[in-house]
């Protein structure tokens, strides 16, 4: 019998892997999760898909009706923590209540990036972070015609590309030269743009917007090159940045908050994950906060197998990001545009068929690539980068058309150490036998 | 209870692709070769036949990991690996084609299915099957639907015997 108790903060990703990780080891503890939001578990990556109305609300809802019940957690939604006593091991949380705790998953996410814009605060100006904003814009589509999307990158684009799905007229105005600068080269955001264009999204870029025109509602926008265009409503997608203040002065933070390999902060019993945390980027070599889905649910659960007792090590993420636009996919990690002459590009293009493949190659390892289209492979490529293997025996046919893993197999065998997986030597033990 | 799930001998395997027939035709509305042929869209295979080098072959579909990195991937929750018989399946009703899983697959097992609807498509053991249609499939016998342990006994025996 276990009597500890586990205050979860976020019912995200990050939180809900790191209660399900818990519980595969300690049926007993008590576990206490905290949201500030009063919605139950939901993925906000879905927001987008509820906005073009492709999915109802239901499917939102990424885990169980009973999912509380069934994990045996106590939930303290529509709750915000006031403070964290690192001293005393305490959480006051509003409403008044002090929850003294054992072991903390920080695990708070990130919020949508402030601008200071003259007008910010008319009617019609949004973020497009939670499910409550996503309901906002829902709710006023009916009255709305033109759409002004501020961000050229993931969140401003997967709103773009909802509303216009919706019937509406949109306008994205992004500041750097091309669209998805963080996450993809010129070539491939170019194709994407063209995608988007063809279907009617206007998208102007190296422009930015100054003012938001209007009385009390958004009527406008008018931007730094002195044009302005009609719109009723604005979405900001200006990026996210992590919500440490509660541990502001009370762990180690850089961007994030620094965590060790067992994805811990620097108080033993406080741990860190999802968009809160800087972990170790495989690909860059270094800490960096990674806010993906993917990163959070891993180190949530790698942080709940140590909470509860079994020492496992965080062995680190990469930066990955898939979008589909009008059936045009797009899949990228790692280090996508590298600067420096240790860096080597493999590229093969179509562009008449939208096929684009670049693979980014840092002393015969793969750091990076960009899938336009033919993406299936991408995850062939990424475990090869992030087990670090050497691919020089399959360099010059590495983006050929008919790259598959069959073509690994026999890395697989020269490099047996190197691949991780039990799945890897299933898929190697018959090659290894036929010499 | 170990993940059962499908071996590929490659010394077996002669990359002549009836396995992949043999799923297309499995996953179609008629489950008729001659009729999925006709089907509008075309029954799409789940798994496939890959050339590693002159005369060697293999066949392969979703690995069923014991750590499925496509789960933690997808952000719609729709894909689970099933606690008992450690099977790993999209709820394709769920899915919203992000492509998310794909991103994560190490073996690229997954595909869209493009044809009409955009949803993430993989190997699902066949459920209606006692033995997956590629397994009955293989003129050679190459596949094999077992557990890992099954599978380490037969490779060493097998080494015995050549011995």
């Amino acid at each position: 019998m276990k009597d500890k108790t586990f205050v979860i903060i976020g019912n995200s990703a990050a939180g809900l892997s790191c209660i399900e990780a818990i519980r595969e080891n300690d049926k007993d503890s008590k576990i206490i999760n905290i949201s500030q939001e009063a919605h139950p578990p939901y993925s906000r990556c879905l927001l987008s898909y509820y906005l073009a109305g492709a999915i109802d609300k239901e499917r939102l809802w990424v885990r169980s009706k009973d999912y509380y019940k069934d994990f045996n957690v106590e939930p303290l939604l529509k709750t915000e923590v006031a403070s964290i006593d690192e001293k005393n091991k305490t959480v006051k949380v509003s409403g008044g209540r002090t929850i003294n705790f054992d072991c903390l998953l920080f695990g708070a996410g990130g919020s949508a990036k402030k601008v200071d814009l003259k007008g910010i605060d008319k009617k019609g100006v949004f973020y497009l972070r939670t499910l409550d904003d996503a309901d906002r814009i829902r709710a006023m589509l009916k009255c709305v015609k033109d759409v002004a999307v501020l961000g050229g990158g993931l969140i401003g684009l997967r709103a773009a590309y909802g509303l216009s799905r919706q019937g509406k007229k949109v306008h994205v105005i992004v500041k750097s030269s091309h669209v998805f600068s963080q996450i993809l080269d010129f070539e491939s955001a170019d194709m994407i743009r063209q995608e988007l264009v063809q279907n009617g999204i206007q998208i102007r870029t190296g422009l930015a917007a100054v003012e938001i025109l209007g009385k009390e509602k958004c009527e406008g926008v008018l931007l730094d090159d002195g044009s302005r265009f009609e719109c009723q409503l604005v979405i900001i997608g200006k990026g996210v940045s992590a919500n440490i203040d509660l541990l502001k002065d009370k762990v180690k933070i850089n961007e994030g908050i620094i965590v060790d390999d067992y994805l811990r902060t620097s108080q033993d019993f406080i741990y860190a994950a999802g968009d809160v945390a800087e972990g170790y980027d495989v690909l860059e070599g270094k800490p960096s906060v990674n806010a993906i889905w993917p990163a959070a649910v891993r180190q949530g659960k790698i942080a709940g197998f140590n909470i509860s007792g079994q020492k496992t090590i965080y062995e680190g993420s990469c930066r990955m990001n898939s979008v589909d636009f009008f059936g045009i996919a797009c899949i990228s990690f790692g280090i996508v545009r590298p600067q420096g002459s240790e860096f080597e590009e493999l590229i093969h293009g179509n562009l008449s068929k939208n096929i684009y493949r670049k693979i980014v190659l840092k002393n015969n390892r793969i750091v990076g690539g960009i899938l336009v289209t033919d993406v299936e492979k991408h995850g062939v490529y990424m475990h090869l980068a992030l087990q670090k293997i050497d691919i020089s025996d399959i360099k010059d046919i590495l983006v050929d058309e008919y790259f598959d893993f069959g073509k690994v197999i026999p890395l697989i065998k020269r490099q047996k150490d190197s691949f991780t997986r039990p799945e890897y030597q299933d898929a190697n033990s018959t090659y290894t036998s036929i010499f | 209870m170990e993940t059962k799930k499908i071996f590929c001998d490659i010394t077996k395997c002669v990359g002549c692709r009836a396995c992949e027939l043999a799923c297309a035709v499995e996953h179609s509305a008629t489950r008729d070769l001659f009729l999925a042929i006709l089907e509008s869209p075309r029954p799409k295979k789940r798994i496939d036949t890959q050339f590693i080098e002159k005369d060697v072959f293999q066949s392969i579909g979703c690995q069923h990991c014991d750590d499925p990195p496509c789960v933690e991937a997808c952000m719609a929750s729709c894909i689970h690996k099933d606690k008992k018989t450690g099977k790993v399946d999209i709820d394709t009703k769920r899915c919203v084609a992000c492509w998310m899983c794909i991103m994560a697959c190490p073996f690229a097992a997954i595909s869209r299915k493009a044809a009409t609807e955009n949803k993430a498509l993989k190997c699902d053991l066949c459920p209606e099957r006692e033995c997956p249609a590629c397994v009955d499939s293989c003129p050679t016998r190459a596949l094999y639907h077992e557990a890992r342990k099954d599978w380490a006994k037969r490779e060493k025996n097998k080494v015995l015997i050549k011995k």
